[in-house]
């Protein structure tokens, strides 16, 4: 075929594929114009999404643990939430491991030594010698074999980012069991809230079970510059001490003559360690007799203990710890085994001033899993105090439905009485502390009557994880009423199911696809477009071989 | 080897007798004794193996752990005296683990048969500056069992090791001083590649000249 056959039969091939709807707009309107408009073609169908299988959203509670308990002499009360707390933990973290029995501390698995308790010092019917132990643990570090991280923790369906955290000190493994990638329930995020009382002689022994150096940081609360023996006490190293090397330990220790609530963080390159998760709520309660503390409180949110004081005001008492964490963060010790790598790229290589945060969580969990854990059941007239830290580099603007909450005390310091006021919204600016005061009185401020009421950051990047909502740091406040008896809140809005999947968080299931099947969903494709774009290539093609000179 | 199957292989080696379901409270066992030492949990002086008409031979271990039994590794965090230990079937080992470190360590076996040792393993735990000793039976086959510390990242930085029984069934990935880390970081310094890429082109050049 010559040259000049080829170029007129790609020409014309171009010319019959070149979709219409390409055309330059003149030339549209004009042949509009002649032929009028093309017949009707149905957009594409939408794609149809097979319902991704959904967790439990609500795990039985299959040991019992909701249920009111009497442990070494203490009543438990129940709990109305769906997980509650190992209630042997609860009973040894106020007796003290070295005053329960061998079948309590097997149960709570702490070691006997992760909360000693000793002599009662002022004479007034509770311990006041305290020595709690903290490991260091990372959840979600790499393997050194498989892909999956070990130790796997999940903030949220699928959601695994690595992470470090001071941990009670825990007897055997620190999986689940030796077929299981899982921590065991003990071991999460947050670290834990610890609970001593003003005037307590306490100890704080830092085993650096971690193969980085760390230290224990006593922020806000009453604590010596050097210790009894003349050591390095604040947990700085450039002022204070050698940090903590792998395999060692140290005892930090203080006698606060303040109350309120403080912090604990480590302070090792704090801008990489206390935002891999090393922080936690460090709480001083006020002196009482008989003030038996529930020292430590794992995993934050309810204090099934309260302390005499708190009880004096308050029907209950709930641990808030906010943080939010930055993917690409997390993500660097899971791409290395090595420690010197894994130093070069958190330290190093990561650069806060470029990064942004990805996930927002409460308690160590983002909605749904929140709705398990965070829940503050109340029923009407109750009175409520939340302890709130923001641990996270963002601020959060802590917002409550259908009620109005007062700030009690900032940073550990009392408000005083005529400064208070009822809001909706508390700012937390990094490391902030706020405790608030929660009535369900039905009084048109205070609250608006029996519900199930949200509370959340009112960031909206709080409310999302890795930009996918609902998700982060939501949870809500639920009156009885609304609540089944597993402990599920019995809402009135859409079902739970996308948001018990991991294809949800992944972005790969459209966001109303549960209720509006189809009508929000992806399009499928125009098949006919394709076959045109298919002969346009034919045709260009051609049209190319035509001009290129022929082989000799 | 194409790398699924050597994972498949390793899976093989490190779980030996594995079912998920079966046990889900690693923490409701049997043959427990605690101490302010630590603990020694699943020990069997007794009992012999199917298979083992008689104990073969008393074996006495001392191993040592610690972050000073890494020093001398680069990359490496936490170690033990030795990596490695063999012994015959039905052999009984009676091991003393000393903990040199101011944090809790463990030496725990895994893979054992579960008619005998409930969780399929044997399992000491020694608190800071401590020892503990415990005693264990293992059956007759030729069979590499895991030996390591289940602390979060222990394993990975260097507490990995292998118990070879007879002539054992091949070696575990990633024992010190046995076997090479299966997921080997590349170590290249930052030259490698623009002098690849620099070698290429002048063996390419080279080539071309040559054959004109
Ligand atoms: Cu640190
Ligand atoms: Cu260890």
């Amino acid at each position: 075929m010559t040259a000049s056959r080829l170029l007129l039969l790609s020409g014309l091939l171009i010319l019959f594929a070149l979709p219409p709807q390409w055309y330059p707009q003149a030339a549209r309107v004009q042949l509009s114009q002649w032929f009028g408009a093309a017949a009707f073609r149905p957009l594409p169908a939408s794609v149809d999404y097979a319902s991704a299988e959904a967790e439990v959203f609500c795990p039985p509670d299959l040991s019992g643990w909701r249920n009111e308990r009497v442990i070494e002499g203490l009543t438990l009360p129940a709990v109305a939430g769906c997980v509650p707390d190992n209630p042997w933990s609860v009973a040894t973290a106020i007796r003290g491991s070295n005053n329960v029995s061998a079948d309590t501390l097997s149960k709570s698995g702490f070691t006997s030594d992760a909360v000693t308790k000793g002599r009662d010092l002022d004479g007034d019917g509770d311990p006041d010698e305290i020595h709690i132990r903290l490991e260091v643990v990372e959840l979600n570090g790499a393997s050194a074999e498989q892909p999956a991280p070990v130790t796997e923790y999940s903030l949220a369906p699928g959601i695994k980012p690595g992470l470090w955290v001071f941990a009670p000190k825990l007897a055997g493994m620190a999986t689940e069991n030796f077929e299981s990638n899982l921590a065991r329930p003990n071991l999460r995020l947050p670290s834990p809230t610890l609970r001593v009382e003003q005037g307590d002689r306490v100890y704080i022994t830092l085993e650096n079970t971690h193969y980085m150096p760390h230290t224990l940081h006593l922020h806000g609360a009453d604590h010596g510059f050097v210790d009894s023996t003349g050591e390095g006490n604040d947990g700085v190293p450039i002022t204070s001490e050698m940090p903590v090397m792998p395999g060692g330990a140290r005892r930090y220790e203080l006698t606060p003559r303040s109350s309120g609530t403080m912090f604990y963080h480590c302070h090792v390159q704090p801008h990489v360690h206390v935002m891999m998760g090393l922080q936690g709520l460090f709480i001083i309660e006020e002196n009482r007799p008989d003030n038996w503390l529930q020292t430590i409180n794992i995993g934050a949110g309810s204090v099934r203990h309260p302390s005499v004081a708190v009880r004096e005001n308050y029907q209950q008492e709930y641990d808030l710890h906010y943080l939010d964490l930055d993917r690409e963060l997390s993500a660097e010790i899971q791409r290395n085994n090595d420690p010197r790598l894994i130093t070069r790229a958190m330290h190093r290589e990561y650069d806060i001033t470029d990064a942004s945060s990805d996930y927002f969580v409460l308690n160590g969990r983002s909605f749904p899993y929140t709705f398990r854990e965070s829940l503050i059941v109340t029923e009407p007239g109750q009175r409520t105090k939340l302890r709130v830290v923001n641990g996270g580099a963002k601020g959060i603007a802590l917002h409550t439905h259908g009620h109005k909450f007062t700030v009690t005390h900032k940073d550990g310091s009392r408000v005083p009485e005529a400064a208070r006021f009822p809001q909706d919204v508390v700012w937390l600016g990094t490391s902030q502390r706020a405790d608030l005061e929660l009535s369900s009185v039905n009084d048109g401020v205070s609250s608006y009557g029996a519900g199930i009421w949200p509370y959340h950051d009112h960031q909206y990047q709080g409310v999302t994880t890795d930009g996918i909502g609902p998700g982060g740091n939501i949870s809500a406040i639920v009156y009885r009423d609304y609540l089944d008896d597993a402990g599920w809140p019995k809402t009135l809005g859409t079902s739970y199911t996308p948001y018990f999947t991991e294809e949800f968080y992944r972005k790969e299931i459209p966001v109303w696809e549960a209720y509006a099947p189809g009508q929000f969903s992806d399009p499928g494709s125009d098949w006919r477009l394709v076959l045109r774009i298919a002969l346009l290539a034919l045709g260009l093609g051609l049209a190319v071989a035509a001009v290129l000179p022929r082989r000799r | 080897m194409k790398p699924k199957r050597l994972l498949a292989l390793f899976w093989t080696l490190f779980l030996a007798h594995g079912s998920l379901a079966q046990e889900h409270d690693h923490h409701a066992h049997h043959n427990m004794s605690v101490s302010d030492s630590g603990m020694v949990m699943y020990e069997n002086k007794t009992t012999l193996p199917r298979g083992c008409d008689q104990i073969s031979e008393d074996i006495e271990l001392t191993i040592h752990a610690g972050a000073k039994y890494a020093e001398n590794t680069p990359g490496m965090t936490f170690g033990m005296s030795q990596h490695e230990v063999r012994a015959p079937g039905c052999s009984r080992l009676t091991i003393t683990f000393i903990n040199e470190d101011q944090v809790r360590h463990q030496w725990m076996v895994h893979g054992l048969p579960k008619y005998l040792y409930s969780a399929g393993m044997f399992h000491l735990e020694a608190m800071a500056g401590r020892q503990v000793t415990g005693t264990f039976i293992v059956p007759p086959d030729d069979r590499t069992y895991l030996v390591h510390c289940d602390m979060a990242q222990h394993m990975e930085k260097g507490m990995k090791g292998q118990l070879v029984i007879g002539r054992g069934s091949g070696n575990l990935w990633s024992v010190r001083g046995v076997s090479d880390a299966f997921n080997r970081a590349p170590y290249l310094p930052d030259t490698t590649w623009p002098l690849a890429a620099l070698a290429l082109l002048l063996v390419a050049g080279v080539v071309t000249r040559l054959r004109r």
